[in-house]
């Protein structure tokens, strides 16, 4: 195992904010009176990181990821505890911490609006002094890549969101950083954009055997690269591991259609479960859509050796016209671990 | 010092800045024409209505010369960078340049100071042009020029410091602006200095404010001597050091409250 680049000790932040009543009463007692509250964003995290992994950290909004990120990239100091990237305090902000790192976020623009991408590059090769043949071949590389090459000169503000994205990152990784914090990144993409993204990230970090920290609501990402995923909930690690680990703890997933089509409770109340072990649709709504109401299509989750019991029952009082036992998704697993429930 | 992320800074700077080239001139014509037709205006009102010979020892042809002899300095004083840190502080894009490898106040002041040399240069073309015929030599306005640039600098290190203010207060524009009146009353831009009255001098004398405008044009027009120059240029070498150390202390400070939002 090689040494780890990132070193996470108890870290804790909080963020102080002013508390404001609706109204002018409100507005008032902020002049007068303010009330402040205290936000406990992070609660002792503690974690290491290895060079060259390709780690995904999720969790629902407010969860304290990007607090994380920026805390790790030097953006902001943790309240307590410490943390090291590549050797580094990040919070000192040294200049060669910073030559060595990234960081990217899908909600902020780092490229200067009316510029052309092209120049925005020239000025980053000029900050970090990249050689000029280095700088070319790499731009060249990384536009080739995400297949964004005729867009170099075109200005920011006339790209699309999924260009535009492309190009932050080029911008962010023309340095070539030993260490890349995404947050977010294919936020607001369309399915090829982010397909293209996810696949250049990939090759990056096994060409490059760069580190990367991910952070995203869309599952197909963490599936595709991450190696590992800690998942967070209220500012606590409640995962760290392989991905694989999370959805083979002998949780399954019974498809059924039904002759009699009857309601998710009496279903439930048949086969001695809640009803919140059944789902209508495609499993992962919160509410059925038209069509799966029209199909009936129920998603019964269980442990592996319930599922006989469980179809016993379903046999003695119905029909069954198609059924089906499918591995749990990731984001199922996820969306219980962010509502709070345990796996099984 | 490594001057290639410098130079191509200034470079961006200006790329960026005539991004928009006819919204680029009309803030150089709008910004330079607006103070001086309010001047000529009142300069006639006082000497051709009201009848005077002259006000604070400058007659009406003195007047005027200074008013066409500022709109040179007025261009080169200090911009909104100010107003851009501050609101960079507040909405968290401050980040983004936290990252780079380079000094963010040093860095946003190239980007804003970038524009301001092109004009300082064609101002300075357009001074050696038509300075003849007020009797402005070619030397006192590089001198003055030099000076109205140290300004610039002076000016910046206030506003840089100021906005550092932001980091606490999510409402740090009102001191900007209020800032920014007090610099365009005691900078000379709109008003030579010598108006004030002679127990109010000490004001403009205790501030900074007017070796960007005031001092510039008095050099140029001959009203200071080539010594009350050089001595001039050293009050700003300390001012230079007085706001360093504000910048130093200002953003030493703010940057641990810094929150990052919007992330």
């Amino acid at each position: 195992m090689s040494e780890p680049v990132i070193t996470v000790r108890d870290v804790r932040r909080s963020f102080r904010s002013v508390k404001k009543e609706e109204g002018l009463k409100g507005a008032l007692g902020l002049i007068l009176k303010p009330q402040y509250e205290n936000h406990e964003a992070l609660k002792g995290i503690s974690f290491t990181i290895e060079s060259g992994s390709f780690v995904g950290l999720i969790g629902a909004n407010g969860a304290g990821k990007t607090t994380l990120l920026k805390i790790l990239s030097g953006l902001i100091p943790p309240s307590s505890g410490e943390a090291r990237v590549l050797g580094y305090e990040p919070f000192k902000r040294a200049i060669t911490f910073r030559q060595s790192i990234s960081l990217v976020m899908g909600q902020k623009a780092q490229l200067w609006w009316d510029l052309p991408a092209a120049e925005a590059f020239d000025l980053i090769r000029a900050i970090y002094e990249i050689p000029m043949p280095v700088y070319r071949e790499r731009l060249n590389t990384l536009a080739e890549l995400l297949d964004i090459q005729k867009h170099l000169h075109t200005q920011i503000r006339r790209l699309s969101l999924g260009e535009r994205m492309k190009m932050e990152l080029i911008g962010a990784i023309l340095h070539w950083p030993k260490v890349i914090f995404l947050d977010e990144p294919t936020i607001g993409l369309d399915v090829l954009a982010a397909h293209k993204l996810r696949e250049f990230l990939r090759v990056f970090n096994q060409k490059e055997k760069a580190t990367i920290i991910l952070t995203s609501h869309n599952m197909d990402d963490i599936e595709r690269l991450c190696s590992r995923v800690m998942i967070m909930r209220s500012g606590e690690m409640i995962y760290d591991g392989n991905p694989d680990g999370l959805t083979r703890k002998g949780e399954r997933r019974l498809r059924l259609r039904l002759m009699q089509n009857p309601e998710a409770g009496e279903l439930a109340q048949t086969i001695g479960m809640p009803v919140s072990a059944i789902d209508i649709g495609n499993g992962n709504d919160e509410a059925a859509t038209e069509a799966a109401e029209e199909a009936r299509t129920f998603h019964i989750h269980l442990k592996t050796e319930q599922i006989v019991p469980v179809l016993q029952s379903v046999m003695g009082k119905y029909t069954i016209i198609d059924m089906g036992i499918e591995e749990q998704s990731l984001e199922f697993v996820i969306q219980r671990l962010f509502e709070g429930t345990k796996l099984g | 010092m490594k001057l290639q992320w410098r130079l191509a800074t200034l470079k961006n700077g200006l790329q960026d800045a005539t991004a928009y080239r006819l919204e680029f001139l009309i803030q150089i014509l709008s910004s330079a024409l607006v103070p001086a037709a309010i001047q000529s205006v009142l300069w006639y009102a006082m000497f051709v209505l009201g009848g005077k010979t002259d006000v604070a020892g400058m007659t009406y042809a003195q007047m005027l010369h200074y008013t066409l002899t500022s709109i040179l300095f007025t261009q080169i004083r200090g911009g909104d960078n100010d107003f851009e840190l501050a609101e960079m502080i507040r909405e968290g894009q401050l980040s983004n340049y936290l990252l780079r490898p380079v000094g963010v106040v040093e860095f946003v002041y190239l980007r804003g100071v970038a524009p301001k040399l092109l004009i300082a240069f064609f101002c300075l073309l357009a001074g050696m042009g038509a300075g003849w015929a007020i009797g402005i030599t070619p030397e006192r306005l590089v001198g003055a020029m030099f000076l109205a640039l140290i300004g610039n600098i002076i000016h910046y290190q206030i506003s840089a410091s100021l906005a550092a203010a932001a980091f606490v207060w999510e409402e740090a524009y009102g001191i900007l602006m209020v800032k920014n009146m007090i610099v365009s009353l005691l900078s000379g831009e709109l008003l030579p200095l010598n108006l004030f009255p002679p127990s109010m001098q000490w004001i403009w004398k205790s501030a900074p404010f007017y070796l960007y405008v005031f001092g510039p044009t008095q050099y140029a027009l001959g009203r200071w001597s080539h010594q009350e120059f050089l001595m001039q240029l050293g009050v700003s070498g300390l001012w230079l050091i007085v706001g360093w150390a504000l910048i130093r202390m200002s953003w030493g400070l703010g940057i641990r409250r810094y929150l990052s939002l919007g992330g």
